[in-house]
């Protein structure tokens, strides 16, 4: 079990600045993901937790101690790679062994463990495969085999869900859960995938050009985001412009908002409001006890089977609202919104 | 009824497939096929244009196989055929290794290492020449320079048996060859499976050997077969830069053919014959190794 720190990491290459100043701490056992766009920085981070590239100035401690400038070799950190790098001239068990067989561990030993770590892989059965006679899903499973054999102080992955279709994906998320939780190794992985970063991990740091944005739970993430890029990369859709006329209302493009009051916000101050498409509730005749009161009237119908999707014009602005598909309201119909006001986000600018 | 009908038409189909075939095949047999079987005869005997025909006759293979000369012929054209894509084969893996990774001026090296492959043989000669002779460029310096008294004093490079400037052009002329096979196929496996070799462990000899080299061969194979071939038969750098009697092969069949009597032409036939025995028994060898390289890692 290992804490990892980042404290001041700065990297460049060349002229180009990839991380700006990155401060993250990741407690021992814990499940973190670097979540950004592409280009963000994120892999770069990962890299120089790995030993692949040194940072430009800052320290990177493993359980308080630098390890900035030990070599890749010495790190004792595992890797899954987005396409694994398996080694495709190598068995199943030739690749999961080779770690060990580097270290010069005695062939009995490595015998013992490669059964071992097999069989928590499910994968006995594969040994004398190569690498091209497996499916996406058994491919992962060996890299994370070969990584895990080591028994690396610190577990990355490189978009670990990226590569596989829906159904392994769900099977793939439970098993690295799983393992990691067993095996109770810090873990980080990077995606630009926000579904992934909130089904696997216990916090994610999310980083745009390089700047840590926000590091939360994945709830506080999606509810409560700092800012409104991060709100936008969280997949909010309803994000818009308010002015906090009393310290319970926001008036908005589509009319006035009751809000829960915040302290830490000023009355008059411009303001931005999240609007969770599943927090909207939907009805079809206007009702008094209802906290909001906002007409509109349905210009788009989108069908995700167990989800639909309404686009409802509301005064100047479109709302999305989303709700499980029990019934089906017709475009053109006219709808009134209701959101708690404690579910309404509320963003200083 | 129906039986009758389906064999003519798998008849027909058989002949429709010919048919197709039929370019390629001539092609193939008028390029390839026909100048063997034409080499096969004439040195077996079967000369009617020059008023010989003995067929079959195996006294041409007979008088070259059982004199001296010829085995000190073959041991001269295998020696400067392996050392040089050898000494080619190793620089060129190491120029691949380097061109992978980043260093300023990158994209003008990449042409400039290219440039011997546009250049041809015959001015790579002129060029070892120029620089490796006593009284050439090195030579000059060399006395300019302190090194020895005078450029006479410089060591013979050109026209020993050692075959140095031999080696030295077709190493010049081959390196890019090979270089770009194998840069190639490194670019093709990434940088990944060597990083994941890394954060596991290995160090960069165990990551080369154990996992880069393995993955590469296949290129390597290929051009150094190209190169090795090419070596065997070529016929300029050893005519010009060689030794002097005893020459390599193409060089003695050259001088058979270039003879005023034109029956020993049989005899360069035979010559011609047993270096294109000789490489291909070598060339199937060295892939029949292969293969079996490759069956042991279990791959098929």
């Amino acid at each position: 079990m290992t804490k990892v720190q980042l404290s001041g990491v700065r990297k460049l290459f060349g002229t180009f600045t990839a991380i700006e100043n990155i401060d993250l701490t990741i407690e021992s056992g814990e499940l973190v993901a670097l979540l950004g766009p592409s280009g963000c920085g994120k892999t770069t981070t990962l890299r120089m937790v790995a030993g692949l590239e040194a940072p430009t100035s800052g320290e990177i401690m493993f359980d308080d101690k630098d390890v900035s400038h030990l070599p890749v070799q010495d790190r004792n950190v595992g890797m899954v790679f987005q396409r694994y790098a398996l080694f495709p001239h190598m068995t199943v068990e030739k690749n999961v062994a080779f770690g060990l067989s580097v270290r010069k561990v005695p062939k009995a030993e490595i015998e013992e463990r490669l059964a071992e770590i097999l069989d928590v892989v499910q994968l006995s059965g594969f040994r004398h495969r190569f690498p091209a006679q497996l499916s996406g899903g058994q491919m992962q499973r060996v890299a994370i085999a070969r990584t895990l054999i080591t028994k690396p102080s610190v577990l990355m992955m490189d978009e670990p869900l990226a590569n596989l279709d829906t159904k392994l994906r769900g099977e793939m998320r439970r098993f690295i859960r799983n393992l990691q939780q067993r095996f109770g190794i810090t873990t980080i992985f990077v995606t630009h995938d926000q579904v992934e970063a909130m089904e696997l991990a216990d916090r994610v740091a999310v980083i745009f050009d390089g700047h840590l944005a926000q590091y939360d739970t994945p709830d506080t993430l999606y509810r409560q985001p700092h800012s409104t890029d991060v709100a936008d990369f969280m997949g909010a859709g309803n994000l818009f412009a308010a002015r906090l006329a009393a310290p319970d209302r926001a008036e908005t493009a589509f009319g006035t908002l009751r809000v829960a009051p915040r302290e830490d916000l000023r009355t008059g101050e411009e303001i931005d409001v999240v609007l969770r498409e599943e927090a909207i509730d939907m009805l079809d005749r206007p009702d008094a006890a209802t906290h909001q009161a906002l007409s509109g009237e349905i210009v788009a119908r989108d069908f995700f089977g167990a989800n639909v999707n309404y686009t409802v014009v509301c005064g100047d602005a479109r709302l999305s609202v989303s709700e499980q598909s029990r019934r089906l309201l017709d475009v053109g119909s006219t709808v009134w919104l209701d959101i708690p006001p404690d579910r309404i986000w509320l963003m200083s600018r | 009824m129906t039986q009758a009908r389906h064999d003519m038409n798998r008849r027909r189909e058989r002949l429709r497939v010919i048919l197709q075939l039929t370019p390629i095949l001539a092609v193939l047999f008028v390029l390839f096929g026909g100048a063997l079987v034409l080499a096969v005869l004439q040195s077996l005997g079967f000369a009617p244009w020059f008023g010989v025909n003995t067929f079959p006759d195996f006294s041409y293979f007979g008088a070259l196989w059982s004199s001296a000369s010829f085995w000190w012929s073959l041991g001269l054209t295998l020696y400067y055929a392996t050392v040089s894509t050898v000494i080619a084969l190793v620089l060129a893996v190491l120029l691949a290794l380097a061109l992978i990774k980043a260093f300023p001026g990158k994209t003008f090296y990449k042409y400039l290492y290219k440039l011997p492959l546009m250049i041809p043989y015959t001015v790579g000669i002129a060029l070892a020449v120029l620089m490796l002779s006593n009284g050439g460029m090195l030579s000059r310096l060399a006395a300019f320079a302190g090194l020895i008294d005078d450029p006479g004093q410089f060591p013979q490079i050109l026209k020993t048996h050692y075959g140095w400037g031999i080696i030295a052009v077709y190493v010049w002329k081959q390196v890019p060859f090979i270089t770009l096979a194998v840069y190639a196929v490194l670019l093709g496996i990434g940088r990944e499976t060597e990083e994941a070799a890394a954060i596991l462990g290995a160090d960069r000899k165990t990551i080369f050997f154990r996992v880069t080299l393995p993955q590469i061969l296949p290129g390597i194979v290929s051009s150094t077969l190209i190169c090795f071939a090419f070596n065997v038969g070529a016929f300029e750098a050893p005519f010009i830069l060689g030794g002097g009697f005893p020459d390599t092969l193409p060089v003695v069949a050259w001088r058979y053919f270039n003879d005023a009597d034109y029956t020993l032409q049989l005899q360069g036939m035979a010559t011609v014959v047993s270096i294109g025995l000789v490489s291909g028994v070598i060339l199937f060898a060295y892939l029949a190794a292969y293969r079996r390289y490759e069956m042991n890692m279990g791959r098929n």
